[in-house]
């Protein structure tokens, strides 16, 4: 909050009170994040020196590494850094400790290491990726330069130790103290955005009926951000004044909110193919009292009155879908096409009220800290790593460890261990980038402009102007800043990073000035051939195609729905959509998926899902269905279903449709259970067949054949 | 208490393991209050933390330079 209220009143009355209103919103966070960058790093920089640390270099890079605008990040930045850096030296110690006489030992376990930690890195997600990368490269500060004086090592790690967490210290107390952001702010602000979006694209009853229709903005929008709020979730815990409460609220909306976006998409997809008839004006019918509830929307910002108001119409519009239902039901009986989209309009609206529900619990434990909803228990964000991506990612690392150690042992260069860590950061840190080869060259070309700056610095600067301390921190602010500020640009990230990265190895920021032509330019052009090779490593390995994604892809799908089949009983719905999510979202940005194909393959998680989710469904259903009413075609249908999706073919495809129809029939004709309980389950039974069978029938692409969208 | 001590065998400043203890009672302390609400009413819920730190870790280093 830079202004209060009633400051804020008196602008308005300015004349350039929209500029300075602008200003305030756009400009100036720029210029507070520089001037707590700034300050962090002199910091940093000022207690290193202080502490007669040996590298207070290391001190600042902390600093900029985990500088971030808002605060949750810092923090959970830091934390993982911490961790990571703690594994790392520990590691060095040992790998030190044991193989420092032998060359062959040592290069093959620092070469595991440095697998590990990549594909550990490529796994998991978030900060956490950043730890392991630590874990991985601080073994290369730590334990290379000590290799000829092995007794060293404990002196560089607890410096190391010692220089990192200053500069953490720094940074999280600036920012935390200064005109601090929070990161739960910006959370909800983009769940208030998104429930607008949900109710207003559900309002809209000819979108959900139109074909599909790529240009509706409305459309596409309802299911990005899934996998990106989890993570903002994620990592605002760490703030302060974030309680665990709240915390649920966001991880069921999240939960909620991919249930709704599946649901609305199945729905989509479904009455997608329908003819303008009979059939389409009758579920139009059916879904006109949800647009009715949802003209009671409010607009703006919500609060909980009005809110609750529009609840409580849902509520009515539920009876009265019902309704509608059963008095439309005798006329399409036989028919599965009506049957799945009702059901999925009357589960869209389930979901909806639920969502609403939940929605306005966060409001008024915002509000007054009385949530209106008991959270049941914690939902559970599960992730799905392909191996293949990981044991690319470790070979990959590996790799370029080995090379460098050879260019090293051939040249016997003293500064070829720079080319090695410059090498292995860029193999661990850049390979999680959507195209990690332009990411190198922006690496590239930050790191040449920060040896231009480090030169000015290193040999003229720094001998003319600076006599102590202060003189050293007013002469280096400038360029603090400059580089604060290219953090904030979104399209100079990975340049910045270069710039800092060389920047503060080359920079003569040691307690006493000591500097050598000689060796700044021999240790730069080391660092530099360490970049041209790590970006050689992701030119060499990575044979990640198009094509090979989407087998990929439908492989690891098709498979999610043969082990719903015959798997475990107890996997959850949220498990289910979070894992599909998660896959995708990772692969559109590893495997380069055009938009074609990355339409197609939304396509196919969702026919996934919905096909998944049936099938747990029926399996449970069945185990609680009385004996009496068990058939040997649910099973059958159940066993060709896994058939089709196991080996995909168009004769397992006509059986699968032969085995549901059968089973249908036999659902249909036989008689239905008295008791309430069982005769529910059974009516489940018919509603989840004829759901699969609609989509098998009329789904056009499935993950199962090698589709050309990616010509 | 003594400026250095001896932990496993290895001589550190006495200043080191307290800070330490300090970090995993503030961190335990910060959970408390913020599940308890507390930083609802704080004015600034980030000065507040640190302060809470320094007082945790410069009260037991008054003990050692006395």
């Amino acid at each position: 909050m830079l202004l209060t209220s009633q400051n804020m009143n008196f602008i308005r009355t300015l004349p350039w009170a929209h500029t300075f209103h602008e200003w305030i919103r756009i400009d100036a966070p720029v210029l507070i994040y520089m001037v707590k960058v700034i300050i962090a790093a002199l910091l940093a920089l000022w207690i290193s020196m202080k502490l007669n640390l040996p590298d207070p270099r290391t001190a600042i890079f902390t600093v900029f590494i985990v500088m971030q605008p808002q605060s949750g990040l810092v923090f959970s930045k830091s934390y993982y850094r911490v961790l990571g850096t703690i594994a790392g030296i520990g590691m060095s110690l040992v790998i030190i400790g044991m193989f420092s006489q032998d060359p062959i030992w040592f290069i093959a376990f620092f070469a595991l290491w440095i697998g590990f930690t990549t594909a550990a890195g490529f796994k998991y997600r978030n900060f956490q990726f950043y730890g392991f990368v630590l874990a991985g490269y601080t073994l290369c500060i730590v334990a290379l330069p000590v290799i000829e004086t092995p007794l060293e090592v404990f002196d560089i790690a607890v410096s190391r130790f010692s220089e990192v967490v200053v500069g953490i210290m720094s940074a999280t107390v600036i920012s935390d103290i200064i005109f601090p952001r929070r990161l739960l702010d910006s959370l909800i602000s983009s769940e208030q955005e998104r429930f607008h979006n949900v109710l207003s694209t559900l309002a809209d009853s000819r979108a959900v009926f139109a074909p599909f229709d790529e240009s509706n903005p409305a459309v596409s929008r309802f299911s990005s951000g899934v996998v990106g709020l989890n993570a903002v979730r994620i990592n605002s815990s760490f703030e302060s004044g974030s309680d665990q409460k709240e915390r649920q609220h966001y991880s069921h909306l999240n939960h909620e909110y991919m249930n709704l976006s599946t649901t609305y998409h199945s729905l989509k997809s479904i009455v997608a193919p329908i003819e303008k008839t009979e059939l389409m004006d009758a579920l139009e019918y059916l879904y006109a009292p949800i647009v009715t509830a949802l003209e009671t929307r409010p607009e703006g910002a919500v609060n909980p009155e009005d809110l609750s108001r529009m609840i409580g119409e849902l509520g009515k519009a539920k009876q009265e879908v019902q309704n509608r239902f059963e008095s439309e039901h005798s006329h399409y009986k036989e028919n599965d096409l009506y049957i799945s989209a009702a059901y999925l309009i009357i589960r869209l609206l389930n979901e909806l009220h639920n969502h609403c529900a939940t929605y306005l619990s966060l409001l008024k434990h915002r509000l007054s800290g009385a949530a209106s909803k008991e959270l049941s228990r914690y939902v559970r964000f599960s992730t799905h790593t392909d191996n293949v991506l990981v044991a690319l990612a470790a070979l990959r690392g590996s790799g370029v460890l080995l090379f460098t150690m050879m260019f090293w042992i051939w040249t016997a260069w003293p500064y070829a261990t720079l080319t090695i860590t410059m090498a292995v950061v860029i193999g661990l840190l850049l390979g999680t980038l959507p195209s990690p080869i332009d990411g190198v060259k922006d690496f590239f070309k930050g790191s040449v402009l920060a040896l231009v700056f480090a030169a000015v610095y290193d040999f003229y600067v720094i001998p003319a102007y600076t006599s102590d301390l202060l003189t050293l921190g007013i002469v280096l602010a400038p360029t603090l800043g400059f580089v604060g500020w290219m953090t904030t640009r979104p399209k100079l990230p990975i340049f910045s990073f270069g710039f800092v990265f060389m920047f503060m190895s080359q920079c003569a920021l040691d307690p006493y000035y000591k500097i050598e032509p000689t060796k700044f330019l021999e240790s730069s052009l080391a660092a530099l051939i360490g970049v041209i090779f790590g970006g050689m490593a992701y030119l060499l390995v990575n044979f990640w195609s198009c094509s090979l994604t989407q087998q990929r892809v439908s492989k690891i799908l098709r498979q999610q729905i043969v082990s719903a089949c015959d798997g475990a009983l107890n996997i959850e719905r949220s498990a289910l959509e979070s894992t599909g999510r998660d896959l995708v979202q990772q692969f559109s940005t590893q495997g380069r998926l055009n938009m074609r194909s990355s339409r197609l393959v939304f396509e196919w998680l969702l026919a996934t899902l919905e096909i998944g989710r049936a099938i747990l469904t029926i399996r449970r259903s069945l185990k609680r269905l009385q004996e009496d009413f068990h058939s040997i075609h649910f099973t059958m249908a159940l066993e060709s279903i896994k058939h089709f999706f196991e080996s995909p073919s168009q004769i397992y495809r006509e059986t699968l449709l032969e085995r549901l129809d059968a089973a249908l029939m036999v659902l249909r004709r036989g008689t239905f259970p008295e008791e309430k309980g069982q005769r529910r389950r059974y009516e489940t039974l018919i509603i989840e067949f004829a759901l699969i069978r609609t989509i098998v029938f009329n789904s056009t692409t499935f993950p199962l054949l090698k589709e050309e969208s990616c010509r | 208490m003594p400026l250095d001590i001896t932990l496993f065998g290895i001589q550190m400043p006495t200043l080191l393991p307290i800070f330490v203890i300090a970090a995993v009672v503030q961190i335990l302390i910060d959970r408390l209050m913020a599940d308890g609400g507390l930083y609802n009413y704080v004015w600034h819920p980030g000065l507040f933390r640190t302060a809470i730190f320094v007082c945790l870790f410069t009260i037991p280093c008054l003990f050692i330079y006395r």
